[in-house]
């Protein structure tokens, strides 16, 4: 009876380590960490956020499917240095900048962001703007263009954001870039930014501006305001 | 008391306006939202940039429209209440 009794006992004592090792051996397999993919924030330094989600969709040709590996972000026009970016180039040679910016619509809503993005500023001086480039034009990949003043460029922080609220921007919102024109109503802000041309035509009217917007589309004025 | 033809007219012409203008809010409501499809409907007529212009002068003569009906409507049924 003892014997049985003392061979229960190792069997079990056994098992147990048997358990244990295997245990162990999973736990060494989970070492590694695995970055997940990352999720939106809605508070940055105690203030509230919107969501990428707050957006209407309101673009001239709905959303674009940017194929990334075939993707050139070109600087072209009045420059010294035409310069043509790969997605992975652009971010991987320049600073990279966070800001919370409110867009502002003209249909009436507007959205918080934390943005990330590169300078537009940055960008330009890297191919030396000629001393004639006075508007800085933006293409984007369904034909849409506006404008903005090379001076509103370079004496301000004007990012090109590539992340919302910490995520990649998704299709809908711009990807693979979107630029952040602070204090500007929201038809400035193009998405899907393909090629920024710098140009002496201080009349260059963009696609809502040659359909009656206010070129300037400062958010103190009327979006009709000229 | 008998109503006049006069401002039986100007009631009806109250009224159709009131409705027109309402049709109109509507629809430059939706040439605002939803431009592309209005766009396309309306051959290109009524764009964005116009249908903003339009929506954002008709409040006034809205409000105007409308507050005229009810005073109508409510003369009206006081003269229905308060036989003569």
């Amino acid at each position: 009876m003892n014997r049985l009794i003392l061979g229960a006992a190792v069997l079990s004592v056994i098992s147990m380590l048997a358990v244990a090792i295997s245990g162990c051996g999973a736990g060494s397999s989970m070492d590694k960490t695995e970055e997940l993919e990352p999720v939106e924030i809605r508070d940055y330094e105690g203030e509230k956020l919107s969501s990428a989600n707050d957006f209407r969709e309101n673009s001239i040709e709905g959303p674009q499917q940017v194929e990334i590996e075939s993707y050139r972000l070109e600087i072209a026009g009045l420059v010294e240095n035409p310069e043509s970016y790969t997605y992975d180039e652009a971010l991987d040679s320049h600073q990279h900048y966070q800001k919370v910016v409110t867009v502002n619509c003209v249909e009436g809503w507007s959205a918080t962001i934390l943005w990330e993005g590169l300078l537009v500023r940055e960008l330009l001086e890297e191919s030396n703007p000629l001393p004639d480039a006075k508007v800085v034009i933006f293409h984007a990949y369904d034909g849409y263009t506006t404008s903005l003043p090379l001076d509103y460029i370079m004496n301000n922080d004007i990012i090109m954001a590539y992340k919302m609220n910490e995520i990649t921007l998704p299709a809908e919102r711009g990807f693979p870039f979107q630029l952040v024109a602070e204090s500007k109503w929201g038809y400035k802000w193009i998405k899907w930014i393909t090629k920024i041309e710098l140009s002496e035509d201080e009349d260059y009217l963009g696609y809502w501006e040659s359909r009656g917007y206010s070129n300037t589309a400062d958010l103190d004025k009327g979006f009709f305001e000229k | 008391m008998k109503n006049t033809p006069t401002p039986d007219l100007v009631k009806r012409i109250i009224h159709w306006s009131l409705l027109t203008v309402t049709v109109i809010y509507f629809i430059t409501g939706f040439g605002i939202s939803e431009f592309r499809t209005v766009e396309a409907l309306s051959f290109g007529l009524l764009t964005k940039s116009l249908a903003f212009k339009m929506h954002n002068s008709l409040w006034v003569p809205f409000i105007v429209l409308l507050v005229l009906h009810i005073v109508f409507a409510l003369i009206r049924k006081r003269r229905k209440v308060v036989p003569s």
